[in-house]
């Protein structure tokens, strides 16, 4: 692990490396209309954002908005109906899936007839990666994601936050610069998501992948995320976009005391709850 | 509380000798005992034998009562027990896995294709609606009276549970574990292999092991219909004989077949879905 440095530092390069940095993901007018016995539903309306390069984005809004329908239409995992998404300027084909990207499911997607290791080595075999180079990359994911002892358990052996930690560690043993969640950490009690949410933070500060986290969670959006896109109630729509202004490295816990965290969650909190009330209105 | 496994194994033990001490004697105890009009026929040795005649006959057919010597007798009948069984058992074999291997295959295929699915649908269920019983005279008239219509038989039989089992599983398996697998990077075959067939697994399974009784079934049905050496052989000739006593011993060498199959599919069973709850090795 790296020894924590100066956080006006690290807010500094963050802002530096922002400036410089170059769009990795673009959405531009995205649209999804679904047809449910004849009748339409818009559930994405003209969505635009960029993600750049070294970005953590949240994608936050009220249940039902549409936010995971962005992300399964950035990952590929679903036909889009109007816009376009690029990744690195290549536009992905609507309905295929994009293996460039790293992608953390909200379901338990474990292969439960593979043990722990087996699960997290599943993208570097089907590569064809040698047997032993695969061994010790697996080895060092087991560690660094706290599972040592566990490899050669079974799924249904281990607690929901082990098993979304093999997750994790499954997508980022392919090294992806792009790494998108769909509220990974929904399914798990306060307490360990509090640890993933470390474990998570210590990775992304040492390694700086591009991330569009989809959560409903305002704590956890503000805890990880360097910006939070707002969507509005459905059909979804871009409402507002924050910076979050919190240096790193950061603490899950000790980040819920700095004023700034204090501030935008007051400020998102209201606006949320207007999407909220809209949602109950319909 | 739960019964100690002695006192479970006791009463086991006790039914057992139970029925073969009234297997034995309770017919002539009851004609000692009882008026005639209720002797119980059931137990009539001419029907069912009785276990010393089983006995018997479980030596004689298996040449180990014989005055000319164990190889003599094997030699001399081109039917005897252990080649009737050697058989039956190997039939049941090839039945079994020709019919379970094309099984996978067919409900694999079908299972990931929604075209085939529903070309294939209407045929295989009018098909399925046919007794395969039925069929046997005809299998038996297309392949002869050798081992070949038997495995046909077999065949018959077992491809169907099979398939429709491999099918619902194949339909079954989690989506969003096929997506992670491809985003993981996997190929529609690596998808097939990785993801599909090691979760329609549980499936197959639970069909194999009814399936290998049914594969006995058929065999030994195609037996009774008509061939040359086999265990179903020895029982129908043994009926021409009114010998009571040799059906019985072809019964139950069938019996510790069937359970033989069922224990090995059992084992392979275990180890291979030793990731599942209910498979877990026991202490």
């Amino acid at each position: 692990m790296m020894a924590a440095p100066n956080p006006g530092l690290a807010r500094a390069r963050e802002d530096d490396d922002r400036a410089a940095a170059r769009t990795r993901i673009a959405v531009q007018g995205l649209a999804k209309r679904f047809n449910t016995s004849g009748r339409e539903f818009v559930a994405v309306d003209d969505v635009s954002f960029e993600v750049k390069q070294g970005e953590f984005v949240a994608l936050l809004g009220p249940s039902g908005c549409g936010k995971s329908t962005i992300l399964n239409m950035v990952a590929g995992l679903l036909p889009r109906s109007g816009g376009r998404i690029l990744i690195d300027e290549d536009t992905i084909e609507t309905g295929t899936v994009n293996p460039r990207v790293g992608y953390v499911f909200q379901r338990d997607t474990l292969f439960p007839w593979r043990t722990v290791e087996q699960n997290i080595g599943y993208g570097l075999e089907i590569a064809g990666l040698p047997k032993a180079e695969r061994a010790r990359r697996v080895a060092s994911a087991v560690e660094k994601a706290g599972l040592t002892g566990f490899a050669q358990s079974f799924p249904r052996m281990l607690s929901g936050g082990m098993r979304q930690r093999v997750a994790l560690m499954r997508t980022l043993i392919l090294e992806p610069e792009i790494l998108l969640m769909d509220e990974p950490f929904g399914a798990l009690d306060t307490h360990t998501k509090l640890e993933m949410h470390k474990t998570l933070l210590e990775i992304w500060e040492r390694e700086r992948q591009t991330v569009l986290f989809v959560t409903h969670d305002l704590g956890e959006a503000l805890t990880l995320a360097s910006r939070i896109i707002l969507l509005s109630a459905r059909p979804g729509r871009l409402k507002e976009d924050f910076d979050v202004a919190i240096p790193r490295p950061r603490d899950p816990v000790a980040v819920r005391e700095t004023a700034e965290f204090g501030r935008l969650y007051s400020h998102i909190w209201h606006s949320l709850g207007e999407e909220f009330r809209r949602t109950r209105a319909d | 509380m739960a019964k100690s496994r002695t006192v479970i194994l006791f009463w086991q033990l006790a039914i057992l000798a139970a029925v073969l001490v009234i297997w034995q004697w309770g017919f002539e105890w009851s004609k000692a005992l009882l008026p005639r009009a209720y002797v119980p026929k059931i137990l009539d040795p001419y029907f069912v034998a009785k276990p010393s005649l089983i006995w018997q006959s479980f030596l004689r057919l298996g040449c180990f009562s014989d005055t000319a010597g164990f190889t003599t007798c094997i030699k001399g009948n081109d039917n005897n027990l252990w080649l009737a069984t050697l058989v039956t058992l190997k039939n049941t074999w090839w039945g079994f896995l020709f019919g379970s291997a094309s099984g996978i295959a067919a409900g694999l295929i079908l299972g990931r294709s929604d075209f085939l699915a529903r070309v294939f649908g209407p045929y295989i269920v009018a098909l399925n609606s046919i007794p395969r019983i039925a069929l046997v005279p005809l299998v038996i008239l297309i392949f002869g009276l050798g081992d070949l219509s038997k495995i046909a038989t077999a065949w018959l039989v077992v491809f169907f549970v099979v398939f429709f089992n491999t099918f619902e599983g194949t339909r079954a398996v989690d989506r969003d574990q096929i997506a992670a697998a491809r985003l993981l990077g996997a190929s529609e075959f690596t998808v097939l292999r990785t993801v599909v067939i090691p979760s329609a697994l549980a499936w197959v399974f639970a069909s194999l092991l009814p399936a290998v009784s049914f594969a006995l079934i058929g065999v030994i049905v195609g037996e009774f219909i008509g061939a040359e050496r086999g265990l179903g052989k020895l029982i129908i000739e043994a009926e021409a004989r009114a010998n009571a006593s040799e059906m019985m011993v072809a019964i139950f060498v069938m019996m510790f077949v069937g359970i033989l199959l069922a224990v090995a599919v059992r084992s392979l069973q275990s180890y291979l879905l030793r990731w599942q709850p209910q498979f877990e090795p026991s202490a």
